[in-house]
């Protein structure tokens, strides 16, 4: 990398001698129509983004260009307008009209307007998202797009949220996005050191977000080549512009809780109930051994004593079992009152020269289960400068610091909600000791072992702490440099740097959950550094006022290294103490550090005939060093092209027709997103014993790795009709992926389970479909409608015969990934109330459709699916003198969740004590009942094997969002010296349709969520719903 | 100007081609395979790598003995554990795709692959040390063998072990997949005969003394295991024998019973440890402890059908506990206590079994060897008149119980599981189904 800071610097002095003329642009722009003056309109140079500059209230302009530069000056609520520069002296009419087609799209290393895509590229601006009460900007996002999937795990802060963009094009590679902000490609591996993920793209603060643009078909993602395969999506920070200096201050502050809890057993029902499960456990323990009772009902009696008295310890060693005296709601108990605020302040302004956007924001939120909680502190400064008429330097620079009060994974007994597995005989306050239950038993003076049922997780809120601090600084530098007439060069320098602290403390009382008696405690650090440079020269000119080209080429290069630590110690003098420097013993000191490269070389050739036809190429070559000496090299071409119809003689007088457009892609895009050495044969030094150092195999290589590639096609039309009052955007497109980097199981008499090859097949195909109209536009009153859906099918072609996954969702050939394959269900046998299953044994292509008792006879089958059919969005926004009301809905149809946790809480008591679902009260009691909840047989698994009958649709339909706002007529705010005021407020989630009974429909249990694990439901927290009050003030 | 255009293109095409040499990265924690196994003193770490795998917590660090107790188990236990896998095992209702029955299968091939890591480079290893490193080595690989036969394959007297399908025997390393990898499962016979080659073969070349790793006398104790397994008492009883007299312990004098039951349990090596697993607080979790004690999860339970066989003076009783009406077995109680996988009580008994059973008082008489164990147990010595093959198999059940030794028992001695026979299928663990998709030359067992 030496070499490289050296060429630039001597890059720089060269360029010194490249002098090159730009000249003073001065203009006005007015309303075509009243001709009076368009103040804060924005002008800028067309593929310049970097010299713009905003409209005085008069209306006036000047700025620096090239002479010979084309200018596009833009106002919110009037179409774009691309002028040459020579034009500007004339008055610039600006027409009204809101449309999409003129508007300005940030695409790979470049710029483009709409109507100019031949691919496939989903907007979303900042006035959709800006001051969303969410913790990320994804969430933001959901429903606000076409063609994208956006699923949050569950309702822990800073975790998980898989988005997938057109489907899933891997089993076992990545398959998120890659995200690029401001040209610098963010870090989003999950840093987390327990089994839930976070999602790094929290500490971005989505106030400083202009625009979202998500790259979605091959053709304009191929310019991002080895990392296209999943999309990619643009974030462009909000930039400073000449002009009056504004500031800008957001607040909101409000409530959050549960979108939904479940129903359980009170303490009555929960003693009638495993009195019952006694019943049903005894006549099975006289059958298994008719030699040890005397009877059925000595069998069912002494069942029915260690039932009792397990009551009593559960009651705290009383009889109130027996008198529901005690009879409380765990459920309540995991939740807490969550508040949210934020703060914001931005200021933006600057001269023709240098403009400035700075911002500082603080967000405060607690979350709904108890202990959860998140701040993020974030700072940005977003500068331009113009040093000579041929060179503009700049820099975006963004500090984030995050704290995140986390919680233990869906799969602990600590995770809050796990609480509704006790008991409701069991009281809150355990009346022997005045505390907590399972806080004391004053027979040991130790935690209690064995009550409540299960360790009580509400423990684990006063004594344990899980503190996940996180320190992130991501901007460039810049250069871009006018050569010659057309020709830019553009350098950037960009980091991404995260520093993660994790600072773990387990005290006393937790000791049943951790096995610790004497507090343990853990520190953990991963510090990610990510080095990129992009470096590319821009080409633009007409010829003939027919010919447009457009040229893009280059290289980029990153370098990005993680840097891992981890020390654990036990045995603290007390719980006061909870720095590892206390701990008597040292039980884990790990480092470790990983590192991976990527260089490319790109070239995009953009041509445009007459404004009617286009036509783009472009080629990407990828070197990763996660890949064989062998293969190290990848390519992804991409072409496409569109028409635009209206442009043409035979539609030019079709007054109804404003806009058509067809267009066609093709291209190929890389995935490369899987550890870093997997193509190598390693032995670890993790291999002591006894204290004597050690090292053993682990990990079998396959020096014939290589890339993952997507071969994509869309073919798409843009419409716009009645004077641009409904435009429609509709893609086709396929996407088939080859080569699958997959973690392929290879015989465990190996000594290895897995190893990463080349293999397989999949596609995704789908339509989607956008439509924007204007339903009303008068003076005062406007009402608009957004619609947007897609439909995506996924379907693994070839597999070699595998079928992968270790919980009931797999990867299997001629499926889509991820489908839920068990033994079917075939409820309780009306005649003894034994769980049956259908056999589905395949003999002569017929399932054998009897039942059986015994769940290894019955085979594995499809019992579902947790891909949608399809997902939409339906916005509108009315607004009617200052006010405005803004509706999203958003929704998924078509998927199937599997309730992973009904093994235990609604298992027809055939499992340990846990507390039941409501639903299990209809389970089977006498010979001739039809019901499809087995008999209740305490710790005899009747019925609790995978199979359909945990499965249920994950179809929902949610008011997304709903923001009622009031802007303060102008003439009142200039009057308390503001140009703006504005209150609102604003609900996300507010209100969920749907038939799945548990907690949310949109989940995915966080320790397992996988390309594969998906729509599992496991004590999972229900998603947030949020009311908040905010203002907004602009001077 | 075009003169300067030309110079730039150049210029930009160095940055462009100056990083290519950064796409060699190498990973720091961990070593090429090549790298790996260049010495000596490599092969030797490997070797201590070996156990590593060997005693990891699905392996011999616990849990597959905990299985093998969960399908032998009678009503003595209740299970209350939330691990479905374990509850289908205790209900010998097991799944083809339960991950317990698969991660044991893997951790035990993965102790193999281990051990013949270091079996292939022994030829770089000083020849003061050859012997006692293949010797090793074959202990563990032969121990691993043994212990995946009888969790997944029938007994050896349930029908023709020449016949019966046992487990593959590898004995190569892995060095890529090839479509030899897709491996055949050996008969039980075979397994069974190269467990005892490897075993004798052991016990020739392991030093009587060797810290707490394999020694002579533990390859000999796995080899009596063995023996009596195929209830072939005149080898088990000389192997036992050979055991008795040999065994040292890590501080090299001749192992001894624990003073008390209880000692016999201790966090670190006994004076009665022929062979134990190291477990240290680096070292992750013991298997036993984690499901048997109460201050883990205390999961499994002692019902009064096990209590009541104790003598009411039995020491070894005083060993469970009790905690609101729940009792615990007390014998795994140290969070990070090795797992003492032979204990010299074992060899006595398996001594006095077989001596018993063929007459003959060979090391010592019956008689005696029980009285040791009784009288350890503050137990009246039993008198000659006394003692019978069912009390001597009473001793040993209550003396080992819980420590993974009653499955085999129930089978050698074809008693039932309830109303399961001992060659019932149920008792026996399915070839994984990750096993059979990755390699379709694997054929599933009876039952499954």
């Amino acid at each position: 990398m030496r070499e490289l800071k050296l060429l630039l610097l001597f890059f720089g002095i060269f360029l010194s001698q490249l002098i090159h003329a730009q000249t003073r642009i001065s203009g006005k722009v007015v309303d075509i129509k009243t001709n009076a003056p368009i103040g804060g309109a924005t002008v800028s140079v067309k593929n310049n983004t970097n010299i713009s500059t905003a409209t005085a209230e008069d209306g006036t302009f000047s700025l620096n260009a090239p002479a010979n530069s084309k200018l596009i000056i833009s106002f919110v609520g009037f179409k774009s307008l691309e002028i040459p520069a020579s034009a500007a002296a004339l008055p610039i009419q600006l027409s009204p009209g809101e449309t999409t087609l003129n508007e300005v799209v940030v695409v790979g290393y470049g710029t483009s307007l709409r109507r100019d895509i031949t691919g496939s590229v989903a907007k979303v601006a900042a006035r959709d998202i800006n001051n969303t009460p969410v913790t990320s900007f994804e969430s933001a996002i959901q429903g606000r797009a076409s063609g994208v999937l956006v699923q949050q795990q569950n309702g822990k802060l800073g975790q998980g949220i898989n988005i997938r963009i057109r489907g899933a094009s891997s089993v076992s590679a990545g398959n998120e996005p890659l995200y690029v902000v401001d040209g610098v490609p963010l870090i989003t591996d999950n840093l987390s050191s327990n089994d839930a993920p976070t999602n790094a793209l929290a500490d971005l603060n989505i106030n400083d977000i202009e625009s979202v643009e998500i790259l979605k078909d091959a053709s304009s993602a191929a310019i991002y080549g080895s990392r296209a395969s999943n999309g990619v999506v643009i974030i462009t920070t909000k930039k400073g512009k000449a002009g009056a200096s504004k500031v800008e201050f957001s607040y909101f502050t409000g409530t959050q809780n549960p979108t939904r809890k479940r129903e359980f057993l009170n303490a009555q029902q929960y003693v009638d109930f495993f009195e019952q499960a006694a019943v049903g456990r005894g006549k099975i323990d006289f059958l298994n051994d008719p030699t040890a009772f005397a009877n059925v009902q000595e069998a069912i009696d002494a069942r029915k004593a260690v039932v009792e008295s397990r009551f009593t310890r559960y009651s705290a060693g009383t009889d109130d079992w027996k008198t529901g005296k005690v009879n409380t709601n765990w459920q309540d108990q995991a939740f807490q009152k969550a508040p949210i605020s934020q703060y914001d302040i931005n200021i933006t302004g600057g001269n023709e020269k240098t403009k400035v956007y700075a911002s500082g924001q603080y967000l405060d939120q607690k979350g709904i289960l108890i202990k959860n909680a998140y701040k993020r502190y974030s700072a940005r400064l977003n500068m331009d400068h113009q040093l000579k008429d041929w060179l503009t330097v700049g820099m975006n620079m963004n500090f984030a610091r995050s704290e995140n009060n986390r919680l233990s994974d869906d799969d602990q007994f600590s995770t809050p909600l796990q609480v509704i597995a006790l008991a409701p005989i069991t009281p809150l306050i355990d009346p022997r000791t005045g505390l907590l239950s399972g806080s004391l038993d004053l027979a040991t003076g130790s935690p209690n072992a064995n009550y409540p049922t299960y360790y009580n997780p509400l423990l684990s809120a006063d004594n344990s702490s899980y503190k996940t601090l996180v320190n992130r600084t991501i901007g460039n530098v810049y250069g871009n440099v006018n050569i010659t007439k057309g020709l830019t060069f553009r350098s950037e320098f960009g980091i991404d740097q995260l520093i993660q602290t994790e600072k773990v403390y387990y005290g006393r009382l937790t000791a049943r959950n951790t096995g610790v008696p004497n507090g343990l405690g853990s520190y953990r650090t991963t510090q990610v550094f990510d080095l990129n440079t992009n470096n590319y020269f821009h080409y633009n000119s007409t010829f003939n006022d027919l010919h447009n080209l457009d040229l893009v080429g280059g290289m980029s290069f990153q370098k990005q290294t993680n840097q891992f630590s981890r020390a654990d110690a036990q045995d603290f003098p007390s719980d006061a103490y909870q720095d590892l420097s206390s701990g008597a013993t040292k039980i884990e000191a790990t480092t470790s550090t990983t590192e991976n490269t990527l260089l490319s070389y790109f070239l995009r050739a953009n041509y445009k005939f007459n404004d009617k036809y286009l036509v783009a190429l472009s080629g990407r070559a990828d070197g990763s060093s996660r890949f064989g000496v062998n293969n190290r090299y990848g390519f992804f071409p991409a072409a496409s092209v569109g028409w635009i119809l209206t442009k043409e003689h035979f539609l030019e007088n079709t007054k109804w027709l404003s806009f058509l457009k067809v267009k066609a892609s093709y291209g190929l895009t890389g995935n490369q997103n899987i550890p870093d050495f997997a193509s190598l044969s390693l032995f670890t030094g993790k291999g002591g014993y006894g204290g004597v150092a050690g090292q053993k195999p682990a990990q079998l290589g396959n020096p014939d790795l290589k890339w993952e590639t997507t071969e994509g096609v869309d073919l798409g039309l843009e419409a716009s009709v009645f004077q641009n009052r409904v435009s429609v955007e509709f893609d086709v497109y396929k996407r088939n992926t080859r080569d699958l980097l997959l973690n392929v199981e290879i015989p465990g008499t190996s000594g290895f389970s897995t190893q990463f090859r080349n293999k397989g097949n999949l596609n995704n195909k789908g339509i989607e479909l956008a439509v924007n109209t204007t339903n009303v536009a008068s003076k005062n009153f406007r009402w608009t409608s957004m619609l947007n859906f897609s439909a995506n099918r996924n379907k693994i072609t070839n597999l070699g015969g595998q079928v992968i996954g270790t919980s009931v969702n797999k990867a299997m050939e001629g499926q889509p990934l991820g489908i839920f394959v068990a033994k079917e269900f075939a409820g309780a046998d009306p005649a003894n109330g034994d769980a049956l299953y259908y056999k589905n044994t395949l003999k002569d292509g017929v399932r054998d459709r009897t039942t059986t008792n015994d769940v290894n006879q019955a085979e594995d089958v499809i019992i579902g699916n947790p891909n949608p059919k399809f997902i939409y969005g339906f916005g509108n926004t009315v607004t009617y003198n200052g006010f405005d009301l803004d509706v999203l809905l958003q929704g998924v149809y078509g998927s199937q969740i599997y309730f992973g946790g009904g093994q235990y809480m609604s298992a027809s008591g055939s499992n340990g004590y846990d507390n039941q679902t409501v639903d299990q009260l209809k389970a089977w009691k006498n010979p001739g009942d039809v019901t499809n909840v087995p008999e209740a047989r305490l710790g005899l698994a009747n019925g609790t094997d995978p199979s359909s009958r945990y499965i249920s649709t994950g179809s929902y339909m949610r008011v997304k969002s709903i923001t009622l706002g009031y802007n303060l007529p102008a003439r009142f705010a200039g009057r308390i010296k503001m140009d703006r005021l504005r209150v609102y407020v604003k609900a996300m989630n507010l209100f969920t349709i749907t038939k799945y009974g548990g907690w949310d429909p949109e989940v995915n249990a966080d320790y397992q969520a996988s390309n594969i694990n998906q729509n599992v439901d496991f004590y999972s927290a229900p998603q947030v719903k949020s009311i908040v009050f905010g203002l907004n003030v602009r001077l | 100007m075009r003169n300067n255009i030309v110079k730039l293109l150049i210029l930009s095409s160095l940055i462009i081609t100056s990083c290519s040499k950064e796409l060699n990265t190498k990973p720091t924690t961990a070593i090429s395979e090549a790298e790996a196994l260049k010495t000596s003193s490599d092969v030797n770490a490997a070797l201590v790598g070996a156990y590593t795998d060997f005693g990891a917590s699905y392996f011999f660090g616990g849990r597959i003995f905990l299985e093998a107790d969960l399908l032998g188990d009678n009503n003595e236990i209740d299970w209350e554990g939330t691990y479905q896998q374990l509850t289908q095992m205790h209900n010998k209702a097991i799944p083809v795709e339960n991950t317990f029955v698969a991660n044991s299968w893997l951790a035990g091939y993965t102790a193999i692959n281990d051990a013949n890591n270091v079996l292939s480079a022994v030829s770089i290893v000083d020849t003061t040390a050859r012997d006692r490193v293949q010797g090793e080595a074959k202990f563990l690989r032969s121990a691993s063998f043994f212990e995946l036969v009888k969790m997944y394959a029938k007994d050896w007297n349930d029908g023709n072990p020449a016949n019966n399908p046992g487990v593959p025997l590898v004995l190569t390393p892995t060095r890529e997949i090839t479509s030899e990898s897709q491996v055949k499962r050996n008969t039980v016979a075979e397994v069974y005969q190269q467990v005892i080659t490897d075993l004798t073969d052991a016990e020739a070349k392991l030093p009587a003394a060797n810290g707490f790793f394999a020694t002579k006398g533990a390859a000999a104790a796995m080899l009596a295991r063995v023996y009596l397994q195929q209830g072939d008492y005149n080898n088990a009883l000389l192997a036992a024998d050979r055991s008795i007299k040999e065994s040292v312990t890590v501080d090299g004098n001749p192992v001894e019973l624990a003073g008390t039951f209880a000692a016999a349990f201790g966090e670190k090596n006994t004076p009665e440890d022929i062979f134990a697993v190291q477990v240290t607080n680096s070292s992750g979790i013991q298997g036993f402890n984690e499901f048997y004690s109460s201050a883990q999860r205390g999961d499994v339970l002692i019902l009064d059908t096990h209590l009541n066989m104790y003598q009411p003076n039995d020491d070894r009783k005083n060993l469970f506990y009790t905690l609101s009406g729940s009792t615990y077995s007390g014998k795994f109680e140290q969070l990070y206590g090795n797992v003492h996988t032979i204990r010299l009580a074992e060899m006595l008994l398996v001594r006095a079994e077989c001596n018993f059973r063929l007459g003959s008082s060979v090391g010592d008489s019956p008689l005696n060897d029980i009285n040791k164990i009784r009288t350890r147990a503050k137990l009246t010595p039993l008198s000659e008149g006394q003692l019978t093959l069912n009390e001597i198999l009473k001793e040993r059940r209550l003396e080992l119980a819980f420590e993974g030794f009653r499955l085999d028992d129930v089978k050698r001695l074809k008693e039932n599981v309830g109303n399961l026979p001992w060659n019932s299928p149920k008792l026996i663990f399915p070839i994984p189904a990750r096993e059979i998709r990755a390699n379709p030359n694997l054929t599933q067992n009876e039952g499954y």
